[in-house]
């Protein structure tokens, strides 16, 4: 048994055969091209070539676990690099008339032919990398865009290079156990589904993964981002177990499906999900939640040079609103800081970018950008189940000039249904000031993770300074509570959707506030509908109330504790 | 032109992460690069050239730098050889 570590993004444990499904066989259809073809042969060389290097250097920039991984792709640029292999390749096509693939495919498979005929083994295995490259150059020329799966059985753990959201997709609706790959991320697309799905994933260097060959046993534990290959007899038993209680306690969770979130003392509790791209509606939709409480809308404009146009921005919408009608569809207007946005937008360079022109104050100054956003939305709200939300609301002004820039919009376009308005409350201000928010809101959505950083002045993502984070300090409960107070004499409802809805401690705690509704990750709605269910809200608000008037968060969180004994 | 013999020194010999060492300075030049091992002679700004080389720990290599920046390629390549590639 041999044990590897590597990053974890996905919990849970996967048990199966390893699979490898990069070495896809291509099958070239046109092998040979017409004289009057060669130029055009050339330059779609070209043209793939510099998208090729050009993904590479991306993979070695955002998607790169090790100093090894980097160096792997840094050889693969160097084998596209070659001026030997440019000379060959445009020779091939212009003398010999073969088309692009087949230029490529005879180029690499001559060269591996040498490398597999070595004595030293070590060399022989360099092959691998020519043919790593010569997969990704047919991969792009041919246009091929995902594996499907089909051919693999579900009790295995497939094994792949990079994987695309869409293949994470299929892969669960397959039952595939779990996922190994080389190049990601905790936060790319792919993990963030692969969480939402419960779908077991590690991302492994490859150099790891050539220990491990085709059909051995593994098992993936997800949370703790090991690979134990070939595991002896006393491992599998430990985790077959571990797995079965997983399992059980899903199962548990799969019976509340399609039982109402609904307190003990009988109030429904409107219970959402949280998304940040398109491809999480699968789980949204196998959990049966209640619409979208928030759609982050950053996906869309983060990691391009172009800023999504308003038909592109459309289509995303109109096929989240129709997937999850009749339920709603919450979309919140870009909240990103310039920083992220500064390639596109010409944003000058801030101190402080959490205190800076963030969220609605970013749209504020980038109108024609916002008004994109805007009438894509309004346009998508066919079946009017679309409410829109504006984050980094301070005061109720910002409010009133947002609604009026939806209703310009709303008159360039041709007759469009109504469409309810929504505030994060995220800021002390806000919360301050829920009253005049309330009045001209149809909702309000508290967004707990600024709420408690702009509260304690703490930057979550320092380390230094991590422990001043208190999601569950006095002052922050105030704030929520004197929300709701003053939103419910307007008859406004307030939901939650920051990272607290997702907690299942602070459950009790919420509701006893009085949140009508709780948006939280695809991932956890069972099991906090499952607490929700235990919850008696006359016991939690007395509990809640003392909560608010004492003085330090430990006090707090003993508080809790104890009431939960 | 210069000609110089070379030594692979370190344990791994010439796999994938010293071949890009050694091509990547060696591009920067504009002089010509050819390796000789045996009876192999193979370009040095090739990568699929020098890893077809196989060159093990040990085995002997023959630089011949040729151009108007030739004594520079030499220099920094036989450097690269002396320090095993930062490896051991």
């Amino acid at each position: 048994m041999k044990v590897l570590k590597g990053l974890p993004v996905s919990d849970g444990i996967a048990i199966g055969k390893a699979k490898y499904v990069n070495k896809t066989k291509f099958k070239i259809k046109k092998k040979s091209i017409k004289e009057e073809e060669v130029d055009s042969e050339l330059e779609r060389f070209e043209t793939n070539l510099q998208n090729v290097l050009a993904e590479l250097d991306e993979l070695i920039e955002n998607f790169s676990l090790s100093k090894d991984n980097q160096d792997i792709l840094n050889t693969h640029k160097m084998i596209l690099k070659d001026p030997d292999f440019i000379e060959k390749i445009k020779k091939m096509i212009s003398q010999e008339l073969m088309s692009l693939e087949q230029a490529i495919k005879k180029h690499f498979t001559d060269i591996m032919a040498i490398f597999n005929n070595m004595e030293n083994n070590f060399y022989a295995e360099r092959s691998s990398d020519y043919e790593d490259v010569a997969y990704r150059f047919l991969k792009h020329a041919m246009n091929i865009k995902s594996s499907d799966f089909s051919n693999i059985d579900k009790n295995s753990v497939i094994f792949i290079d990079r994987i695309s959201p869409s293949e994470v997709t299929k892969a669960y609706e397959r039952e595939i156990q779990g996922i190994v790959v080389d190049q990601g991320s905790k936060n790319s697309h792919s993990s963030i589904i692969a969480r939402s799905m419960n779908l077991p994933m590690v991302v492994t260097s490859e150099e790891h993964k050539k220990k491990i060959s085709q059909n051995t046993m593994v098992i993936v534990d997800g949370s703790e981002g090991k690979i134990y290959v070939d595991p002896d007899e006393e491992t599998l038993h430990k985790f077959t177990e571990k797995k079965k209680i997983i399992e059980k306690r899903s199962q548990e969770l799969e019976k509340l499906k399609y039982k109402d979130s609904v307190t003990k003392d009988g109030k429904k509790i409107g219970l959402m999900s949280n998304i940040e791209i398109p491809e999480e509606i699968v789980q949204v939709k196998h959990n049966n939640s209640a619409g979208i409480g928030l759609f982050r809308t950053e996906f869309l404009f983060i990691d391009r040079e172009n800023l999504p146009t308003e038909e592109e921005q459309y289509k995303i919408y109109s096929e989240i609103a129709e997937k999850v009608a009749p339920h709603p569809l919450i979309i919140r207007t870009i909240d990103i800081g310039g920083d992220k946005l500064s390639s596109i937008l010409n944003i000058e360079h801030e101190l402080n970018p959490n205190l800076g022109c963030r969220g609605i104050r970013l749209s504020f100054e980038n109108i024609p950008v916002f008004k994109t956003q805007l009438r894509a939305i309004l346009r998508a709200n066919k079946k009017g189940n679309i409410k829109i939300m504006f984050p980094m609301i301070s005061c109720v002004y910002e409010v009133m000039k947002a609604k009026k820039i939806i209703s310009e919009c709303k008159q360039e376009l041709d007759k469009v249904n109504e469409v309810e308005i929504g505030a994060m409350i995220e800021i002390p201000s806000a919360a301050v000031n829920a009253k005049s928010i309330a009045k001209e809101c149809d909702f309000l959505s508290i967004g707990t993770n600024d709420l408690i950083q702009y509260t304690l002045a703490v930057d979550r993502d320092n380390q230094t300074v991590a422990e001043y984070y208190r999601p569950a300090h006095p002052s922050v409960l105030q704030l929520i509570k004197m929300t709701v107070e003053k939103a419910h004499k307007q008859n406004t409802k307030v939901a939650v959707c920051g990272e607290m809805a997702s907690q299942e401690q602070f459950i009790g705690i919420l509701l006893g506030l009085g949140i009508d509704e709780l948006s939280v990750s695809p991932a956890k709605v069972l099991r906090i509908k499952e607490k929700i269910r235990n919850t008696d809200i006359k016991k939690q608000k007395e509990i809640a109330n003392k909560m608010c008037k004492m003085s330090t968060e430990k006090e707090v969180m003993d508080f809790l504790q104890r009431s939960e004994r | 032109m210069i000609k110089t013999k070379v030594k692979i020194k370190n344990k791994l010999g010439m796999h994938a992460r010293p071949a890009t060492m050694l091509v990547k300075a060696a591009s920067k030049y504009r002089s010509d690069l050819k390796i000789v091992k045996d009876d192999m002679e193979i370009n040095g700004k090739s990568i699929m050239g020098v890893m077809t080389l196989a060159a093990e720990q040990g085995s002997e290599l023959e630089l011949v730098a040729d151009g108007v920046d030739e004594e520079y390629l030499i220099k920094e390549i036989t450097e690269l050889f002396e320090k095993k590639f930062d490896e051991e």
